[in-house]
């Protein structure tokens, strides 16, 4: 490293550890006791050095509260939208990118249409929706209507196009089936750009308020991320400082590592999905 | 093999569709035309639960009520700020395309934007009139505010952090992550945490400012600052994803001209400046596009922090939506509400689909 890098390095450490201190402050407030907190939330340097410490907030999470079932209910969310978006987007991606079929185009037109209408439209005919179907305060009320995702379509699309045509081709004349050469030759090829779009889409469900708060209204049926906003509002009166910051800490694990252990798929779903969708 | 009944190619294809079509036509295009339909009613969230017949076909009244008012008049100078700016902004289109130094989209673009500058703050109640709904136009206001804030925000503070991180040594990957990790978490915990950062009693913000002698402000709930604290949170949230955009453009610059340039002594700030920006001009469209796509939509910000106040300081359009529907009840005008935001949302989809294209 020459000198210039080795100050540019030392100049951006310090936005950097000030980008990083809500997270820190937040970490550091849920091992800090409630009735200190409840007094002064800057005991050791602002509070951002755990001290006096304690495991008691995540020992109170795990003894009761609903904060493990909503972390569950997030799991089952999360895994089940990202199962059924890979398994639409691929299959759907895999037709339209090498098989040819009447109104092929249509349909390739009708996905960018679908491109531009945002959640934020539709969310209210969908609860009605779901209403006549007695359908809210369920699993699949809140994982269903996520898994129309054209964006998955198109990343699916563009990258069954990239592969080549010989390795099909073969398997086509010796009378393989599509459906066969879908499962066993193009998905195991397809495994990197599955990746990427699992994890965008896990990240997604995982993260998303909107729907979950529109048609889950039972309190069993909360997600992490609606949980922990039903607690926050009044997180100094009932449930204490501390423990609304290890519910916050525990909501955001998952995604965390998730993200530390794939981050090249992550920037690289980031990439696509930014600027294609 | 022979005898087996083999499927033809097109049977494969629409039988391989058959779950991506079906999810699609149900959850997403359904739903798109039944809310222009539930638009169109007079539509209680309850009354209709309990008897299905008790909605009311009212044609457009609904964007009536939310949109217009009595005695609505049209005059040049009834936001003169705005509609200057508007005016402005058409005569650059003119003038810098006569110049040739916008492409004819761009031009065209800045012009319709301009145009609506011009045409829509002119629109105000005259004598003895008043808008239906006082506080609809109010939330499309503050709900731009915010785009015109935390899309620059986020813009500017992205470009130059990747332009800075641009260099494959393991230091700037480490520091390229602890920028990007706030990105992966939730609304909830964004609010969460920022709402006791900027708590008076016990946030770090006070705190500090405490320390130093200073008197903390009631950020969240002095009418002043609550929206510069939601646009300051949602910068810290959202600054990863366009960072990373930036990153993938500045690979595609050639390491050439940066040496080209050194010998004509551009270095540092020059050579951001001169060769940086130029050759990024795309990818920034792209990321302010979809930033203000993205924030055009904000609601957990200021539905957790601030819930709308004080004072409606803080309400935008999809938090209004929400509650209209959920809240009043009144689904027919939500939905009305929600269409408007679609026309929006999706004129600026077409911009993007555009843009993004241009290049190719």
């Amino acid at each position: 490293m020459n000198r210039s890098s080795y100050w540019l390095v030392l100049g951006l450490s310090i936005p950097a550890f000030i980008w990083l201190v809500p997270t820190l402050w937040m970490v550091s407030l849920s091992f800090q006791p409630n009735e200190v907190l409840a007094r002064t939330t800057s005991s050791t340097f602002f509070g951002l050095i755990p001290l006096p410490f304690t495991w008691d907030n995540y020992a109170a999470l795990f003894s009761f509260g609903q904060t493990p079932w909503w972390f569950l209910n997030s799991v089952i969310v999360a895994v089940g939208m990202t199962l059924g978006v890979l398994f639409v987007s691929t299959t759907a991606g895999y037709v339209l990118a090498r098989m040819e079929f009447p109104f092929k185009r249509t349909i390739m037109v009708m996905c960018l249409i679908g491109l531009m209408v945002p959640e934020q439209a539709v969310f209210i005919p969908l609860y009605t929706m779901f209403a006549d179907f007695g359908w809210h305060n369920s699993y699949h009320a809140l994982i269903l209507p996520r898994m129309a995702v054209p964006i998955g379509v198109f990343l699916m699309m563009q990258f069954f196009r990239a592969i080549p045509k010989d390795i099909e081709e073969a398997a086509r004349l010796d009378g393989v089936t599509w459906l066969r050469i879908f499962w066993y030759v193009m998905l195991p090829l397809a495994r990197p750009a599955m990746m990427t779009l699992a994890i965008l889409t896990f990240l997604y469900a995982w993260n998303d308020y909107l729907w979950p708060l529109v048609s889950a209204q039972q309190r069993e049926y909360f997600t992490i991320t609606l949980g922990l906003a039903s607690i926050q509002s009044n997180f100094a009166q009932s449930e204490g400082l501390g423990r609304v910051m290890a519910s916050g800490v525990i909501a955001s694990l998952p995604v965390v590592i998730l993200f530390l252990i794939f981050q090249r798929y992550v920037v690289q779903a980031m990439t696509v999905g930014g600027s294609k969708g | 093999m022979a005898s087996r009944s083999r499927l033809t190619q097109t049977q494969a294809a629409w039988l391989m569709l058959a779950p991506f079509l079906a999810t699609y036509a149900l959850f997403l295009i359904y739903p798109f035309f039944r809310g222009i339909w539930i638009s169109l009613h007079d539509w209680n969230l309850l009354a209709v639960a309990f008897n299905p017949d008790a909605k009311e076909f009212v044609g457009i009244r609904n964007y009536e009520r939310v949109m217009w008012g009595k005695n609505i008049t049209w005059s040049l100078f009834n936001a003169p700020v705005w509609q200057a700016l508007g005016l402005i902004g058409l005569g650059l289109s003119v003038f810098l395309r006569r110049m040739n130094r916008l492409s004819r989209f761009n031009a065209i673009a800045l012009a319709i934007v301009s145009a609506l500058l011009v045409f829509l703050p002119g629109f105000h109640p005259g004598e003895g009139g008043r808008w239906y709904d006082r506080r609809f136009w109010p939330t499309v206001g503050n709900t731009l505010t915010f785009v015109a804030f935390a899309v620059p925000g986020v813009t500017i503070s992205a470009l130059l952090l990747a332009a800075a991180l641009n260099r494959e040594t393991r230091a700037m990957s480490i520091l390229r992550t602890l920028f990007f990790i706030s990105q992966v978490l939730s609304v909830t915990v964004v609010t969460l945490i920022w709402q006791i950062m900027f708590s008076p009693r016990q946030g770090l913000i006070a705190n500090i400012t405490e320390t130093f002698g200073g008197t903390p402000i009631n950020w969240l709930t002095d009418q002043q600052f609550a929206m510069a604290a939601i646009v300051i949170a949602t910068v810290w949230w959202s600054l990863g994803i366009a960072m990373i955009l930036f990153l993938a453009g500045l690979q595609d610059i050639s390491q050439d001209i940066y040496e080209a340039a050194v010998l004509d002594n551009a270095k540092g700030v020059r050579a951001f400046w001169y060769i940086t920006l130029p050759n990024l001009t795309r990818t920034i469209s792209v990321v302010v596009i979809l930033q203000i796509i993205l924030h055009f939509q904000v609601f957990g910000q200021p539905h957790l922090m601030t819930q709308g106040g004080p004072n409606d300081a803080t309400q935008v359009l999809v938090r209004y939506i929400y509650q209209t529907g959920f809240r009043d009840s009144e689904l027919g005008r939500a939905s009305a509400m929600a269409v408007f935001l679609f026309l929006i949302m999706g004129s600026f989809s077409i911009i993007q689909f555009v843009v993004g294209r241009e290049k190719d």
